[in-house]
């Protein structure tokens, strides 16, 4: 029972992807930063490693606003399910060893399906508070669900097929890396896809800083955009997780044998961080696209290639 | 997408930023920085409180006659106080205004 | 139907306190109104009440980016009201400065344009190289952003051997950096996708709305007040004023580059052909100058700034009036903002659309008397005076 609980609370449980959250998050802004030119988080912490827990400490230090004419239940619900949402979808995806913290059969689809949920809470919560910039925020990310959902489904689908299990921990146990010949064009469209997901530049449309203020984050303060923020962060471990066990080959790598439980978890970190470097250097090189053209290119050129991949991966499996 | 490359150039290059207060730019010795006083060679006439534009230049008494008591925080730093002291009493310098907590720190004179 | 939405006047893009009333059908703006009389703050009544030496650095500070533009502005209006002469060098050495503020601001206007469009990385690297331009205004003029060179009668500080080879030098490198941004704004797909065809202001509207500066220039109306009107000694000074016909965003984009470009040359052509001599006329702290009026123009940044000044003889102005090139821009901008037939401006392109006018708003607020019935009228400034302001 006492195991159970400190596998599920501590390690590889909450307190883990926490922290792991909080130190990919402290990777993207430090590379962004050193492709700027800039310095980047460096105070708090050797290197700046702890800035993302303080932040979220000094969140947790500010006045809590509820404005009025806000849909108190939702507005209170919202950060809490969308953190509850994310976490039980990392809980199945290996992190530190070749199973997740959970496993069961199909639960790549459930992760997908969580996803989504995660999304309409996005949506939920921009509807909850009365600002027009909310309102608007909300419609956005409701908006680009049409553009990014499908390319995300199939290119996952797609090596689920080719791989012919629907189980993340059997993927990451056979160990394949799947980033060259066809899966390389999978890889691309579940990058970009995933950028989208994550609301990261240049899709961080629905939070346009310039133009609507944050969207539908505006009026959330205090522990409420605290989880918020802690749910974007459990969300980029959580993609680039799935990136990781979808086309990197999991948390898997060369090791003497028995010494996989302290290895396995470093081979995770590196992988991931890898993607994440990705991401920030698309983040630090590009400038932030519209709506509009947004969907125009969903449906123009990722939609179409994510079909084609899809059908050639089943045949080809 | 045109600005990867240069982006990732920076990788490689010392940061930008200065990491104030530990480290500073060096400071050009033609900034217009505080003012400097010499009451020996004052000698009153009123031309730099009279002129100031900011009215940051107080007219008040000592024992030898009158004297400006210059307030640096309405001071705009456009020196024109120093350019028409007929005795060059009123001194230029190229240091930087100190954050203080008391704004009587402030006054020189 | 559609749903007002205030942009101000608090609001991360705005760097002054402005309110843009946006009426929104969906993602599609159908109706704009812009307020700038946020920061009003009565220079103009206090301009009234300084000497003419006093006033210059209240005039300085009308507005940080355009210090330059507002103090050669407002030393022409003075110099010409009072009859001052000016030596030659001081002229060119003015208009030395006038260019490099001119550099500085457009850097500072790309930067802002790329952080509108949310090109972070653009915004960061164009203000590192920002940095040099106003290090090198530290080393001639004293103070980075207020410069507190131009005074009436000249300039204060000479520009010496070696100031003008760090000019020249530092220039160089910079010149290949905005290059390399000329060839950005061309190429990148996002930077175009989000600027081309927005913000389209016609030929003929923008001369029925009287757009100045960039703004008109990339619309097609070759207008510089440096050719037109010169002053300084813009007439000896080679160049080539910027004009494109785009007519968008993107078109005052590229004019902007070019002008920084324009200047960078004529700054070493000054730096080169500068006769020496005196730099500044002996002028008193306080004088008088005769009664009458002027009126001077200078090319700032923004487009054509005009001041004018009505002296009844005493040491301090009657009247000063200043007309800033952003409050000409602002039916212009009013105009861009409304989704009009198939031409639509999406909330995504309100930034864009507003920064491409380069506002610059503390320079604006102005107090603007506007008859409701639509009659046409003039009024004389002494009958104003007489009726409607104690004085």
């Amino acid at each position: 029972m006492i195991a159970e609980a400190l596998r599920a609370f501590v390690y590889p449980g909450i307190a883990y992807m926490v922290a792991l959250a909080l130190l990919l998050e402290w990777l993207d802004r430090k590379i962004v930063a050193r492709l700027q030119n800039r310095v980047g988080p460096y105070y708090a912490g050797p290197h700046g490693l702890l800035q993302p827990l303080a932040d979220l400490i000094k969140l947790l230090a500010k006045e809590d606003v509820v404005p009025l004419g806000a849909d108190r239940i939702l507005f209170t619900l919202s950060p809490i399910a969308a953190f509850v949402v994310v976490t039980v979808a990392a809980a199945f995806v290996p992190l530190a060893s070749t199973s997740g913290l959970v496993s069961a059969e199909g639960d790549a689809v459930a992760v997908l399906a969580l996803i989504t949920i995660y999304l309409l809470l996005v949506y939920a919560a921009g509807a909850a508070s009365p600002s027009r910039y909310s309102q608007v925020g909300a419609v956005r990310a409701a908006h680009m669900l049409l553009g990014f959902e499908i390319p995300l489904m199939l290119s996952c689908l797609g090596v689920l097929a080719s791989a012919g299990s629907f189980r993340l921990s059997e993927l990451a146990a056979r160990g394949s890396v799947r980033v060259f010949g066809l899966h390389a064009v999978g890889f691309a469209i579940f990058l970009i896809a995933a950028q989208a997901e994550l609301e990261r530049l240049p899709f961080d449309i629905p939070e346009a800083e310039q133009e609507i203020v944050s969207g539908w984050l505006v009026e959330y303060s205090s522990w409420r955009l605290a989880l918020f923020r802690l749910a974007r962060d459990i969300e980029l471990l959580l993609l680039s997780g799935l990136a990781v066990t979808l086309f990197l080959g999991g948390p898997v790598g060369p090791s003497p044998p028995g010494a996989e439980p302290l290895l396995y978890p470093l081979y995770f970190i590196a992988k991931a961080a890898l993607i994440v470097f990705l991401f920030s250097l698309v983040r630090a090189s590009t400038a932030r696209i519209r709506l509009d053209q947004f969907v125009t290119f969903c449906w123009r050129y990722l939609v179409p290639t994510s079909f084609a991949y899809f059908a050639l991966a089943v045949l080809v499996a | 997408m045109a600005l990867v490359f240069d982006v990732i150039t920076n990788l490689f290059r010392k940061r930008a930023t200065v990491l104030y207060p530990e480290e500073r730019k060096e400071e050009p010795g033609t900034f217009r920085g505080v003012l400097g006083f010499e009451r020996s060679l004052c000698i009153g006439c009123g031309l730099c409180w009279r002129v100031c534009p900011a009215s940051a230049i107080e007219a008040s008494r000592d024992e030898k006659g009158a004297r400006p008591v210059f307030h640096l925080d309405r001071c705009i730093y456009c020196y024109l106080c120093v350019e028409v002291c007929p005795r060059k009493a009123i001194k230029a310098s190229s240091r930087r205004a100190p954050a203080v907590e008391d704004k009587r720190k402030l006054e020189v004179g | 139907m559609g749903l007002y939405l205030p942009v101000g006047p608090q609001h991360p893009i705005h760097p002054e306190a402005t309110l843009i009333k946006l009426k929104v059908e969906g993602e599609h703006v159908v109706d704009a109104d812009i307020d700038a009389s946020f920061v009003h703050r009565g220079i103009e009544k206090a301009l009234e009440h300084k000497t003419y030496v006093q006033g210059l650095f209240l005039a300085e500070r009308i507005c940080g980016i355009c210090n330059v533009a507002h103090t050669t502005c407002y030393t022409l209006n003075v110099e010409g009201l009072a009859g001052i002469e000016v030596p030659q060098r001081a002229l060119w050495l003015r208009l030395i400065v006038e260019e490099l503020a001119r550099v500085s601001s457009h850097l500072l206007w790309l930067g802002l344009l790329a952080h509108v469009v949310g090109f972070e990385s653009l915004f960061m690297l164009v203000f590192r190289d920002r940095e040099v331009v106003l290090d090198l205004m530290e080393e001639i003029t004293g103070g980075r952003v207020t410069s507190g060179y131009n005074v009436i009668g000249g300039v204060r500080r000479d520009i010496d051997a070696a100031t003008a080879y760090k000019i020249k030098s530092s220039l160089a490198k910079l010149k290949e950096r905005v290059v390399k941004y000329r060839r950005l704004l061309e190429e990148d797909p996002i930077v175009r996708a989000r600027t081309v065809g927005v913000g389209y202001l016609s030929p003929s509207e923008a001369r029925e709305l009287l757009a100045v500066g960039p703004v008109a220039r990339a619309s097609g109306i070759a207008y510089d007040i440096r050719v037109n009107d010169p002053y300084l000694v813009h007439e000896e000074v080679p160049f080539n004023p910027v004009v494109y016909d785009t007519c968008d965003a993107w078109g005052r984009a590229m004019v902007r580059v070019g002008e920084i470009l324009e200047s960078i040359e004529m700054i070493v052509y000054a730096l080169d052909h500068a006769p020496s001599g005196e730099i500044r006329a002996r002028v008193p702290p306080v004088f008088r100058p005769p009664p009458g009026e002027n009126v001077t123009r200078v090319e700032a940044p923004r487009g054509e700034l005009l001041h004018y000044v009505r002296s009844d003889g005493s040491e301090k102005p009657y009247r000063y009036k200043v007309r800033t090139p952003t409050l000409a821009n602002l039916p212009a901008a009013i105009s861009m903002l409304k989704s009009r037939g198939d031409r639509v401006v999406h909330i995504a392109d309100v930034p864009v659309i507003f920064g491409s006018i380069d506002p610059c708003i503390c320079c604006t607020a102005r107090v603007l008397v506007v008859n409701e019935k639509g009659a046409a009228k003039e009024f004389h400034l002494d009958e104003l005076a007489a009726k409607r302001w104690a004085r």
